[in-house]
């Protein structure tokens, strides 16, 4: 259960960039602990800069970010990336080392560890990430899914309260995505705060349960994630299209089928048509007799 | 540290009177005015070639954009004046920054009002075989993108722990590694992908190849042309006639500065 008091509150912040471009306007957003929480919006519409608020990549040109209650204005990213991890779109942007076990022990350099604990915390994050058998080879002949995979156990061994993933299902097959998804779930059973930013709709609407819409900088929804997307107007307002139940609910709708429009599950929907159906043979069967 | 500044270098379309220029006009600009300031070591002439360059930019619409080129290299420049008041004298520092700030100046004008299909174009003209424009024209177009990937590994970076600032100079160099290994490979990467888009799209299977756009020097560019003969004739003029300028007139300037 997420505690009383904000783990992130983003006080009326604004950012505007080098040349001119205004990325966040009045932004004011909280986050607990626990939480899981969906980041959408079309391109461009602020998601990314506001996440580099949290680490203090940017800094905002006006307004507030508290983490755990303390101003991050006076933090360096040094300081914050050992309580927000972002991990972004690229993962080529992060490896350099000669070998995937260099790679995450290059992380963990800034934790102060001793050398035993060092290897000890290396050893367990390649296991975790089935990463263990590639731990000699180097980061740049891996697959795609392989160096996202190492990117992401490069900020998981640093062990952050608040793990930020920037379109983690990009460019993903159906095995990595499913990786992913047991990794959030375990990170979410140890009270790991979790914000994914996304254009994945039907991804979001299985696994996120609080989404938060953006626009033109600016938060257009917050709430439930199965109420934001589902609804057309905000739908359409951040250039996403409707999940395929909504869509399909709509069509049943359209050929004179009542089907309820909270309905945002497949296991909802096999219900559904199936006490319908029930229902019209029942009626079809009585009109026969 | 942001690389954001790099964007100020970046082709902007306006309609000016800088814009509608000939490239290869803007070109020999660029050239003129960055021999001219290395012609002079004393503040009062760079100042004079500082200023005379100023109805460019007001011409141009791009004060703002001229600005953020000069912000992005105030660390150069406090660099400037560091090295130089320490080993030579401050008022040799400030010249150095004018003469600094007029070739930035000339090149920015360059870059912000040319856009890069025009400079392959104005290289062609001047006999450069066509690939070789290209390609120079594509590094130029590639600038504010390798920029935006440098700014985006940095940001990767320093998300897991990397500190910018390190003491020490081999602890500095060990430093930037994870900021260069990642931005050359994506480079390289950048640059395959790019020459498979071009061989798919038949690069270089003609020999004699035709421009749907041409760029033609008019009456303005020839006349613009005209006044930075002129400008150049009267600068070696002045640099030869003064030989070493008089010591008086540096220390005046710096005299002004004060």
């Amino acid at each position: 259960m997420p505690q009383d008091y904000p783990l992130i509150l983003v006080n009326d912040v604004d950012y505007k960039y080098l040349n001119g471009t205004v990325a966040l306007k009045k932004i004011n957003l909280k986050i607990y602990k626990g939480e899981l929480i969906g980041i959408m919006g079309k391109n461009g519409a602020g998601k990314t800069t506001l996440i580099r608020t949290f680490n203090g990549l940017i800094r905002p040109t006006n307004g507030n970010i508290y983490i755990n209650g303390e101003n991050i204005k006076s933090k360096t990213t040094g300081t914050l990336s050992r309580k927000v991890g972002i991990i972004f779109q690229n993962p080529e942007h992060q490896v350099f080392s000669n070998t995937v076990e260099e790679e995450i022990k290059y992380s963990l350099k800034s934790l102060n560890l001793s050398k035993q604990e060092n290897q000890i915390k290396t050893n367990d994050i390649l296991k975790k990430f089935n990463l263990d058998k590639y731990r000699e080879r180097s980061p740049l002949n891996l697959s795609g899914g392989e160096t996202k995979k190492l990117a992401v156990a490069s900020i998981f061994c640093r062990d952050p309260d608040i793990l930020v993933f920037d379109e983690p299902t990009l460019g993903q097959d159906a095995k990595e995505i499913s990786f992913f998804i047991e990794l959030i779930k375990s990170e979410m059973k140890i009270g790991k705060t979790i914000i994914i930013i996304t254009h994945n709709i039907e991804f979001a609407m299985e696994y996120i349960s609080r989404t938060i819409l953006m626009a033109d900088g600016k938060i257009i929804a917050d709430g439930p994630t199965k109420k934001v997307i589902t609804n057309e107007f905000l739908v359409k307002k951040s250039a996403l299209i409707l999940p395929q139940i909504s869509q399909f609910n709509i069509a049943l709708n359209d050929i004179g089928i009542p089907c309820p429009h909270n309905i945002y599950s497949k296991n909802e929907m096999t219900e559904f048509l199936a006490g319908y159906i029930k229902n019209k043979s029942k009626i079809v069967s009585g009109e026969g007799n | 540290m942001s690389l954001e500044f790099l964007n100020a270098f970046k082709f902007q379309k306006k309609n000016t009177f800088v814009h509608n220029l000939d490239p290869r006009a803007k070109l020999m600009f660029s050239i003129v005015y960055s021999i001219s300031a290395l012609m002079f070591t004393e503040i009062i002439p760079l100042f004079i070639i500082f200023l005379s360059l100023i109805p460019m930019i007001l011409l141009g619409k791009m004060i703002k954009e001229w600005m953020r080129s000069i912000r992005g290299l105030s660390f150069l420049v406090l660099m400037i004046i560091v090295l130089n008041t320490f080993f030579i004298s401050l008022g040799y520092a400030m010249a150095m920054i004018i003469r600094i700030s007029i070739m930035i100046t000339a090149f920015s004008i360059f870059f912000l009002t040319v856009h890069p299909n025009d400079l392959a174009l104005s290289l062609i003209s001047m006999k450069v075989p066509y690939p070789y424009a290209f390609s120079f024209s594509l590094a130029f177009r590639f600038v504010p993108t390798i920029a935006n990937e440098a700014q985006n590994i940095m940001d990767a970076q320093q998300s897991r722990g990397y500190e910018m600032k390190t003491s020490g100079l081999i602890n500095q160099i060990k430093n930037l590694f994870p900021l260069l290994v990642p931005l050359i490979i994506c480079s390289i990467k950048r640059a395959f992908n790019v020459a498979e888009a071009l061989e798919s799209r038949a690069f270089g299977s003609v020999n004699e190849r035709t421009y749907y756009y041409t760029i033609k020097y008019t009456f303005k560019d020839w006349l613009f042309t005209f006044y930075l003969i002129c400008f150049f004739i009267l600068t070696i003029y002045v640099r030869i006639q003064f030989g070493l300028m008089p010591e008086w007139l540096a220390w005046l300037a710096w005299e002004m500065v004060v």
